[in-house]
């Protein structure tokens, strides 16, 4: 499994925009993962300055980030596999 | 998975089982009829609808192969609508009558049942406020049980949260004797028997 990060423009966008995004996130993720392609979304940070968002999601491959997040008709710009670093490894 | 987490789940199954590029809401209008339906039959508010009447094979197993559904925009607003709703009824997160909620004014399936039953607004709300508060309800009366069966031994501070004190106030009831309690063995940590809370406390009187 490999890491991606998806970055989204969003402007304007309101808090229940981003829950009713996340709910669809999550449900299409369920659904192919059902399917045997299996997309996981970890988490999500909203740049208000910028009104960016940036997603990260587990999955063997950049292209089934693209087809959960078209299936959940979430707008987005760039897909890119990302190196996680967390503190307790390094 | 939610319960909602299931009708968005039945909704993508109902569009493949019908072969369907999208998911629009009447999938998910079905999804949440079915959710809170037994043997196919759906009581919400005045109404009854018979699932089977309505297109939905209840008993089917769904087959999750052939096409990958994306959810319509219409079904995203009214995601964004629920979303709106269950702000204001001051929710965690989207529930089933909040769905229902925004479903109402909805086309389609939801038109039909409108103009069929002659469902106004009001009656609809008025339904979905009846559905949550029977789940409500059942919610706060399941997890009772195992409340109870979980909290048999307490920490200090539990069990002075269980008796209105303060844990520096326990711990001394504990060194006194005044308060049976047990050492984890081994380890520092100190439980107490939710039993023998009742011996620091005598009748008045």
């Amino acid at each position: 499994m490999a890491n991606f990060v998806v970055k989204r423009d969003l402007p304007g966008i309101t808090p229940e925009a981003l829950q009713s995004a996340g709910f669809r996130a999550k449900t299409c993720c369920a659904e192919m993962t059902e399917e045997g392609q299996p997309v996981r979304w970890i988490r999500s940070f909203f740049l208000p300055e910028t009104a960016q968002t940036h997603c990260y999601f587990e999955a063997p491959n950049a292209a089934a980030v693209k087809e959960a997040n078209e299936r959940a008709r979430i707008p987005f710009t760039h897909i890119i596999e990302v190196m996680e670093l967390t503190p307790d490894a390094v | 998975m939610t319960d909602t987490e299931l009708v968005a789940a039945f909704a993508i199954t109902q569009a493949k089982r019908c072969g369907l590029d999208e998911i629009t809401p009447d999938e998910l209008l079905l999804g949440c009829l079915r959710m809170i339906s037994q043997f196919g039959i759906v009581t919400f508010g005045r109404w009854t609808f018979d699932l089977e009447a309505l297109g939905v094979d209840w008993l089917e197993n769904p087959d999750r192969k052939g096409v990958k559904p994306a959810y319509s925009q219409a079904l995203v607003d009214v995601f964004d609508l629920a979303a709106r709703i269950a702000k204001a009824d001051g929710a965690n997160g989207i529930r089933i009558d909040h769905l229902l909620v925004a479903l109402w004014s909805e086309s389609g399936l939801m038109g039909e049942l409108r103009k069929t039953y002659g469902i106004t607004s009001a009656e609809w709300r008025a339904a979905a406020v009846q559905l949550s508060v029977a789940r409500q309800v059942k919610e706060v009366e399941a997890p009772v049980e195992k409340r109870e069966s979980v909290r048999d031994y307490l920490s200090p501070e539990q069990a002075a949260e269980a008796l209105g004190l303060h844990a520096q106030t326990v711990r001394a009831y504990i060194r006194s004797g005044k308060l049976p309690a047990m050492r984890v063995a081994g380890e520092r940590a100190i439980r107490i028997r939710r039993e023998d809370l009742e011996k620091v406390l005598e009748p008045l009187g």
